[in-house]
C-alpha cells in the first residue's frame, strides 16, 4: 500500500460488497441477524439488521425526555456465548417502565463518498417512529461532547437512496480519514465493515459482539 | 508523573470522569509486580498504543480494574493526554475492532488478552462532522 492510500483509504464498491459478505459469514456463525438485501435486478446491496431493544426509563414524568437514566438491553438472540457476564439485564421495578423499540440499521455503499454509510430508523411498536430529538437523546454520552459540536453535520434525516423513504444517517464525510489512521496503521489489512461499524455503530445503539473482533 | 520511574501504575479508581483529578492522573498506587492474589484478580495489565498522530502516552503500560469500561478508559487517556473534551477517542482491540463504550476491560482481556496482559490501541478521532 503507497502512503497516498494510507493517508486517504477509500474504500472500492467491489471491497465493500467483499467485506460486507465476510462479515455476513460471521453474523450467520453467530446467530446476529445481518442479512444482505439486493436491490431488484441489480448487482447493487445493501447490509441490513433489525432489532428489537427494550429501554427502560424511569417513570418520572415531566422530565422523562432529559432524564435519561436509561439502560438498554438488546432482546434479540446475539447468540455470543463469550460474553456471558452481560449484566445489561435489569428487571424493572417500581417507578421503572420500559418501552420497546424497533431498530432497522442498513449499510449502505456510497458512490460519492467511496464509503460505507450507515442508515437507521427506530419505532415504537405502535409504529409511530422516532424523531430526531429521540435519536439525539439515545446518543451514548461517550459521544455526546464532540457530536454536539456540530449536530447537523452528523445525524440528519435524509431519503434512502434505495427504498425512497426516510431514514436517519450517520454522515459519512469523515469515515475516511478516520479509518485510514485504524486501517493504515494495522500489519494487516482486516476487514473494513466490521471495523468501521464497531466504530459508528455504537453512537446510535448498536454494538456488535465481541466475538466479531476476532474475525477483523 | 512525578514518579516517573514507574512505568508499571495503576490507573485512578474514581475512573476520568470526575473534575477531581482535573491536571494529571493519580501517581503509581500499585506496581503491578508484588501484588497479592486477590489484587491480580481484579486488576488486569494493558498496554496503551497510540494510533496514527495520536499522542503517544509517556507511561504505556497500566495496571486497570477489571470492571472500568471502555469508556473510562477513554475518558482517562483523554485527561492524560490533556485533550479537549470535544475531541472522540476510540478505543482498538486487534488495532481494528472497537468495542462499545460500555464493555469492561476484564471482558476484553479474557477474549483478546494474551502473554497476561491485554493490548490497546487508541485513536483520537474527528469522526463526524
Amino acid at each position: 500500500m503507497d502512503s497516498e492510500s494510507r493517508n486517504n483509504m477509500i474504500l472500492g464498491e467491489e471491497k465493500f460488497r467483499y467485506f460486507c459478505l465476510e462479515f455476513l459469514k460471521h453474523s450467520q456463525d453467530i446467530g446476529d441477524d445481518w442479512e444482505w438485501k439486493n436491490v431488484q435486478g441489480e448487482e447493487e446491496g445493501y447490509l441490513s439488521k433489525t432489532c428489537y431493544q427494550t429501554r427502560v426509563t424511569k417513570s418520572d414524568d415531566g422530565k422523562k425526555h432529559e432524564q435519561e437514566d436509561e439502560i438498554l438491553s438488546t432482546i434479540t438472540l446475539e447468540g455470543d456465548h463469550e460474553v456471558e457476564d452481560d449484566d445489561n439485564c435489569v428487571l424493572p421495578q417500581g417507578s421503572l417502565q420500559s418501552e420497546v423499540i424497533n431498530y432497522e440499521y442498513h449499510v449502505l455503499y456510497s458512490i460519492s463518498y467511496q464509503a460505507p454509510v450507515l442508515y437507521f430508523r427506530a419505532s415504537f411498536l405502535d409504529g409511530t417512529p422516532l424523531t430526531l430529538d429521540a435519536i439525539w437523546a439515545k446518543v451514548h454520552d461517550s459521544y455526546k461532547p464532540r457530536l454536539l459540536h456540530g449536530p447537523w453535520e452528523t445525524i440528519t434525516q435524509q431519503e434512502h437512496p434505495i427504498l425512497g423513504q426516510p431514514f436517519f444517517v450517520l454522515h459519512p464525510c469523515r469515515t475516511n480519514e478516520f479509518m485510514s489512521s485504524i486501517q493504515g496503521s494495522a500489519s494487516r489489512e482486516g476487514n473494513y465493515i466490521t471495523s468501521w461499524l464497531s466504530t459508528v455503530g455504537p453512537v446510535v445503539g448498536l454494538s456488535l459482539p465481541l466475538s466479531y473482533g476476532r474475525t477483523v | 508523573m512525578e514518579e516517573a520511574g514507574e512505568n508499571h501504575p495503576a490507573l485512578p479508581a474514581n475512573g476520568g470522569s470526575d473534575a477531581a483529578g482535573e491536571a494529571a492522573p493519580a501517581p503509581a498506587v500499585s506496581p503491578a509486580t508484588e501484588e497479592p492474589h486477590s489484587e491480580t484478580k481484579r486488576k488486569i495489565d494493558v498496554l496503551l498504543k497510540a494510533v496514527g498522530d495520536t499522542p503517544i502516552m509517556k507511561t504505556k503500560k497500566w495496571t486497570i480494574e477489571r470492571t472500568r469500561t471502555v469508556q473510562g478508559l477513554m475518558d482517562f487517556i483523554k485527561k492524560y493526554l490533556k485533550l479537549e473534551a470535544s475531541e472522540q477517542m476510540f478505543i482498538y482491540v486487534n488495532q481494528s475492532f472497537a468495542p462499545s463504550p460500555d464493555q469492561e476491560v476484564g471482558v476484553l482481556y479474557e477474549c483478546f488478552g494474551s502473554d497476561g496482559k491485554l493490548v490497546l490501541h487508541y485513536c483520537k478521532s474527528q469522526a463526524w462532522g
